[in-house]
């Protein structure tokens, strides 16, 4: 950045307001996830690791947890051979309509979440699948697809069509050439599209509020139930598991394709 | 013959079984229709939302009766007459609307600075910094960070703490409108700095450069320079903000405390309180119509900026 110092007061200023807004949350309930009161005070009153014991004999957050992993993990799994091979389609073929494939693929993101949600309440409801998890994993899945499939296009430019002519050429079947050419070359982007999903997953709310029952809450919708009532510290232990996933994912994002990839220009 | 098979390891042989596998049940002459056979899970997952809005269309056109609880059988309109004229809606149309566009002109006005700090900056740890700040909170969802607020914000919270030593009484910082429109705000910059980005790193520093050596103050090179050139990524941005915060449920419902409810709520409560789901379903259809119409008019105008799924190449 070039320019003159009141240029750089301005722009500081607005950024430096931007950063407190976006970390205070994180913060504040890092801090609080500490505290020896009962209550959520500031000054806090003491360190103590009481809070972290306290979730770890709560059975609901401890339930509630498994349930969102499994959740995460299970529309991982999916997401993972169903985006890849269609990242691979439209990054390395011609297909006809292409245009409308990608609108449609992109109907998840153009659709407000809470109609995506309300329609798949409705169809697994109908379906008499409501209540288990399943629905709720294949739910993230849907909404969040793009995002693999974005991953998978992005890093398609390793795909050398030559290289797999060249395969061919050594006389190495389809199947082969797609396993040992194809596939590792879009591994990268298979693996930043599966961490997305998995995090976003874990993460997901207002889909999993419509999709749950009393048995079946996911981490986030306990979290949210608990909060109407009254505000303790045991929720800011047990939403630092959060922050810590989503720094692991930050940083995992960043060694595997660093983040600058999303300041780019098309 | 003996060395021969010794030679041959196990996984060529299983590659052989399930190249000939592969060959039978989709032969060489099928080869053209393998990116729609690629495509086509993809195609199926996201077909379930297209039924989900069938469903939608399918329920909003049922009456709820108020005797037994049961939607009607036969097809009306009478729901979408309902959602269309009872001011109670229409109240809440107009609270999303004009929250929406509110948090849009504010979002805008704190991530240009920071994505145009991102993108200039020669520091690379800067750079690091400020993109680890903006996905963290991102990674964390939407409730965690709603709570952290509710303790910031609450009435035995942190700045009323604060406020309370120095003698100031309780001030009543949450379940207010501008407590939604805060939150809507931290909640969408990660997205519209992320949209805008891209946009920047487009204009050639160069540029400012030429201007300010002509003598242009920053301030104008901003307004007569910067801003034109990053107009689409400006559109752009705040128009995935307005449809999200538009939408947009958990905010509304932890820091607005019912009392100020945007329309995914009013749809939640006609599904999970009033149990009209044909009202509901009508409401979610018309919030789709809109939502999707505005995201549309987003990809047509300037295609779907980093999300553009295939097109660069081939």
């Amino acid at each position: 950045m070039s320019g003159s110092r009141s240029k750089s007061v301005v722009i500081w200023a607005f950024v430096l307001a931007a950063i407190a807004m976006l970390s205070a949350p994180t913060i504040v309930v890092l801090g609080a996830s500490f505290t020896a009161g009962n209550m959520i005070e500031f000054p806090p009153q003491g360190f103590s690791l009481k809070w972290y014991s306290a979730i770890l004999s709560a059975t609901d957050l401890r339930d509630a947890f498994f349930r969102s992993v499994y959740v995460a993990a299970l529309n991982t799994i999916i997401a993972i051979p169903i985006g890849t091979l269609a990242g691979i389609a439209l990054a390395k073929y011609k297909v006809r309509l292409e245009n409308t494939i990608q609108v449609y693929l992109l109907l998840p993101f153009t659709i407000p979440l809470i109609g995506s949600g309300i329609g798949l309440m409705l169809v697994f409801g109908n379906a008499g699948a409501l209540g288990q998890l399943w629905p709720v994993a294949i739910a993230c899945c849907v909404i969040n697809l793009p995002f693999m499939i974005w991953a998978v296009t992005a890093s398609a430019s390793n795909l050398s069509n030559d290289l797999e002519l060249a395969a061919a050429n050594c006389g190495a079947p389809p199947v082969q050439t797609f396993l040992y050419i194809t596939l590792p070359a879009v591994l990268p982007g298979v693996i930043t599209g599966s961490l997305l999903m998995f995090i976003l997953g874990l993460n997901e709310f207002l889909v999993s509020l419509l999709l749950v029952d009393a048995r079946s809450v996911t981490l986030p919708v306990q979290i949210y139930n608990s909060i109407r009532s009254i505000i303790t510290p045991d929720l800011a232990a047990i939403s630092v598991v959060f922050i810590v996933c989503a720094g692991v994912a930050v940083t995992l994002l960043d060694r595997l394709v660093g983040l600058d990839i999303f300041l780019k220009s098309k | 013959m003996r060395t021969y098979r010794v030679a041959y390891p196990l996984t060529w042989r299983a590659m052989d079984v399930l190249e000939a596998f592969v060959a039978f049940v989709w032969p060489p002459s099928f080869r053209a229709a393998v990116p729609y056979l690629f495509l086509l899970p993809a195609l199926i997952l996201v077909g379930l939302l297209v039924l989900g809005l069938i469903q939608i269309a399918d329920t909003s056109m049922r009456v709820l009766d108020r005797d037994t609880f049961l939607l009607s059988d036969a097809y009306s309109l009478d729901n979408y007459r309902r959602a269309l004229t009872e001011p109670f809606f229409a109240t809440i149309a107009g609270r999303s609307i004009i929250g929406s566009l509110i948090v849009t002109v504010i979002t805008l006005v704190f991530a240009f600075p920071y994505a145009y700090l991102m993108v200039r900056t020669s520091s690379s740890a800067l750079r690091k910094f400020l993109l680890v700040a903006l996905f963290l909170p991102f990674f964390i969802g939407q409730v965690v960070r709603a709570y952290g607020w509710l303790i910031i914000l609450g009435n035995q919270g942190i700045v009323n703490d604060i406020l309370g030593h120095a003698g100031i009484p309780t001030l009543r910082l949450l379940y207010n409108y501008p407590a939604v429109l805060f939150g809507l705000v931290q909640y969408m910059l990660p997205f519209a700095v992320l949209m805008l980005a891209p946009a920047l790193t487009a204009i050639p520093e160069e540029l400012e450069a030429a201007a300010g050596s002509l003598g242009a103050s920053w301030l104008k090179t901003f307004r007569h320079v910067v801003l034109p050139l990053a107009r689409p990524g400006l559109v752009g941005a705040g128009l995935v903000v307005m449809t999200l915060s538009l939408t947009d449920f958990a905010i509304p419902a932890m820091l607005g405390g019912g009392s100020q409810d945007f329309i995914a709520n009013a749809i939640y409560d006609q599904f999970f309180r009033t149990s009209d789901q044909g009202l509901g379903a009508t409401l979610s259809l018309l919030l789709v119509a809109v939502g999707s119409l505005l995201v549309g008019v987003v990809f047509t105008a300037f295609g779907a900026g980093t999300l553009a799924m295939g097109g660069r190449r081939k």
